[in-house]
């Protein structure tokens, strides 16, 4: 896949942004401005970005809890904004409120999502019936963890999209850790890529890190599935800087993650990486870097703003509403 | 008029339906056999890509009618037995029933799960259920639930129609009835009781295959007790309002409902009897429901499944 300088830079940004707002969600976390729970994306932003930001605008995404799908949603075009809002529980959130997190934007085809883990799958396969009714030849992306393949909904969701031959692409996101639990207790195999031929699926793995990688095997996968060629899988081997969720200990079988195992895991920063290759290609120079960083600071800030102007819904009326369609 | 079976006339409302509206499709293990004759044939007018027929997966099978009527289709999911929508909870009751909310109430998903309940065929605890309850405790959700012919067919076409998620219940027991079925277009409106018989000295409100023992039941007393029964026909929305009026008239009231009792619609019925009308109840309200255990094979469930003499002693009681 050949990226143009335009594509290579979008690349960035878009990760850019992720990492800034991920870093704000955490902030207004600790501030008390954002309600509920938070489960930042820190370290596995790739995937995300790299398996959205080239999607049609009419292709059909499941977005990943990481991040509560930041990268996904800031791939596909999604103002983070009133996704923000949500979180911060606002009338003017994307879900005027009612959502807290799993925003839709429906013009964008990105409907929502669910609580429970490995529930992507068999609303992904409804979404690719449709789009294979629909016959403009939409695709869907599912995006899920190592954890919500464990899930019995992964194999009847698999199994469907395998044998009807439906335009979906599953896209693992492997950070080798499904909240507390290594995914070598959890899966046989080292590769979860290792499902895919059970369904008659091509698999393939990629560096999660690495933005452009992951691109070009969502798009390859992509452009399959438009052909009617159907289903594929893509393992991205990915990391987790942090902690599962803000709050949470980062702990693995009850003891603390190895310090020194993290400090490996960031030198592979997938925007750091994306930075130096785009530096040394001379598609970016330094001071496009720091315009770039000044941009998304400005981004947050008006988001903030914006939040903080933003009244909390107090008309329970809407409940309503909202419960039933006329 | 013409009579229809009530198998066969779900059947004819789904191909009325699917002739009126390209976009609703039928999915389910078998549709296009159809295991209760249901679902026979419509493959021969429809094809294999609108009755479209799965492998043994009911989570994808709900998961395919969330998302696509997401997407402006019409899904009916066949699960065949309602007990099968345990399997498939998470998408029957956590995503269907509360999506539009928890996405800000814009979206529509207008889709429709059938599936046929109850016992009396000694089929076991997995195959014997009726989880009205079940459906009617998770708010998003639409519940219809039909004792004739006329209303099998013309609440699902209204199901079919309706712009939210709407769980439709048939009862085995039922599929070989005969009746009255109009030969045109017609629908059966949610959220309007039927009073299937007018009676004076008690109201008997009975859901499903009940109200086929409860018109039974109000016959055989006829010469004793003038006895209403009335058929709420859908549980969500539920039409109060009939069985209140009919109630300022008898003052009396039982409950017959072939869910398990402990928590049920008779259970929720009662409630809403004390808060709304208190002052109508002329004696402490019965209900004849399954009794608080699993449903057993064999002639076992004759001890757990109500029964025609628990609806005359249930009658006998509030009359006293």
């Amino acid at each position: 896949m050949e990226f143009s300088q335009e594509d290579s830079i979008k690349l960035y940004v878009n990760l850019g942004r992720t990492r800034a707002f991920d870093q704000a969600a955490v902030r207004w976390m600790a501030e008390g401005k954002l309600l509920s729970f938070y489960h930042p994306a820190f370290g596995g932003e790739a995937p995300g970005v790299g398996g959205t930001t080239f999607l049609r605008k009419d292709d059909v995404i499941y977005p990943h809890h990481r991040g509560h799908g930041l990268p996904h949603l800031i791939g596909k075009g999604a103002d983070p904004k009133i996704y923000m809002a949500e979180h911060c529980g606002r009338a003017q959130g994307a879900a005027h409120g009612l959502g807290g997190v799993h925003s839709e934007y429906p013009e964008l085809g990105i409907y929502g999502g669910g609580g429970t883990i490995g529930s992507c799958f068999p609303v992904s396969v409804g979404w690719g019936v449709a789009a294979r009714k629909n016959g403009r030849g939409q695709v869907v992306v599912c995006f899920f963890g190592d954890g919500g393949s464990n899930r019995g909904t992964f194999h009847e969701a698999a199994n469907m999209a395998a044998v009807w031959k439906l335009p979906v692409i599953w896209v693992c996101e492997n950070n080798g850790l499904a909240q507390y639990v290594p995914i070598e207790s959890a899966y046989p195999l080292k590769d979860l890529v290792s499902l895919a031929p059970g369904y008659d699926m091509p698999g393939v793995v990629v560096d999660g890190q690495d933005v452009f990688a992951v691109a070009e095997a969502v798009m390859t996968a992509v452009d399959k599935a438009r052909e009617g060629f159907g289903p594929s899988f893509i393992e991205c081997k990915t990391a987790r800087f942090g902690s599962h969720g803000v709050g949470n200990p980062d702990s693995v079988h009850g003891q603390p993650r190895d310090p020194s195992e993290i400090e490996n895991l960031k030198c592979k920063d997938p925007i750091l990486i994306c930075r130096e290759r785009l530096l040394e290609q001379g598609i970016l120079t330094p001071e496009d870097v720091e315009r770039i960083d000044q941009e998304m600071k400005e981004e947050i800030a008006e988001t903030e703003q914006f939040i903080n102007a933003c009244p909390f819904p107090d008309d329970p009326s809407i409940l309503d509403r909202a419960l039933y369609a006329d | 008029m013409r009579e229809l079976l009530y198998g066969q006339a779900i059947n004819e409302a789904l191909a009325e339906e699917m002739t009126r509206d390209e976009k609703v499709f039928l999915i389910g293990e078998g549709v296009q056999t159809g295991t209760f004759g249901t679902t026979t044939g419509l493959v021969n007018r429809f094809g294999p890509e609108r009755i479209m027929d799965t492998p043994l997966s009911e989570t994808a099978i709900a998961g395919v009618a969330v998302g696509a009527s997401m997407m402006g289709y019409r899904p009916v999911a066949d699960l065949m037995f309602a007990d099968f929508m345990y399997v498939c909870a998470d998408e029957i009751f956590l995503k269907a029933a509360q999506w539009r909310l928890i996405q800000g109430g814009t979206q529509q998903l207008p889709c429709v799960f059938m599936a046929n309940v109850g016992g009396y065929r000694k089929l076991g605890n997995e195959h014997s259920r009726c989880p009205s309850s079940l459906v009617m405790h998770h708010p998003g959700l639409k519940l219809a639930m039909p004792s004739n012919p006329y209303d099998a067919k013309g609440l699902l076409k209204s199901a079919i129609r309706d712009n939210n998620p709407v769980v439709y219940l048939f009862h085995k027991g039922l599929l070989a009835l005969q009746g009255e079925v109009p030969e045109e277009d017609y629908t059966v409106p949610f959220g309007v009781a039927d009073v299937k018989r007018e009676g004076t000295d008690v109201t008997v409100v009975a859901t499903s295959f009940m109200v086929f023992w409860a018109l039974a039941a109000a016959e055989g007393l006829k010469d004793k007790v003038s006895v209403e029964v009335i058929d709420p026909r859908t549980l969500e929305p539920l039409d109060l309002e009939t069985i209140i009026r009919s109630l300022s008239k008898t003052n009396r009231l039982v409950i017959v409902d072939e869910d398990t009792s402990r928590c049920g619609f008779a259970a929720e019925l009662i409630a809403l009897v004390n808060e709304h009308a208190f002052d109508e109840l002329d004696a402490p309200i019965q209900r004849v429901c399954s009794a608080n255990y699993p449903i057993p094979g064999g002639i076992m469930e004759k001890f757990v499944l109500p029964q025609p003499e628990q609806i005359f002693a249930a009658i006998d009681k509030v009359i006293a």
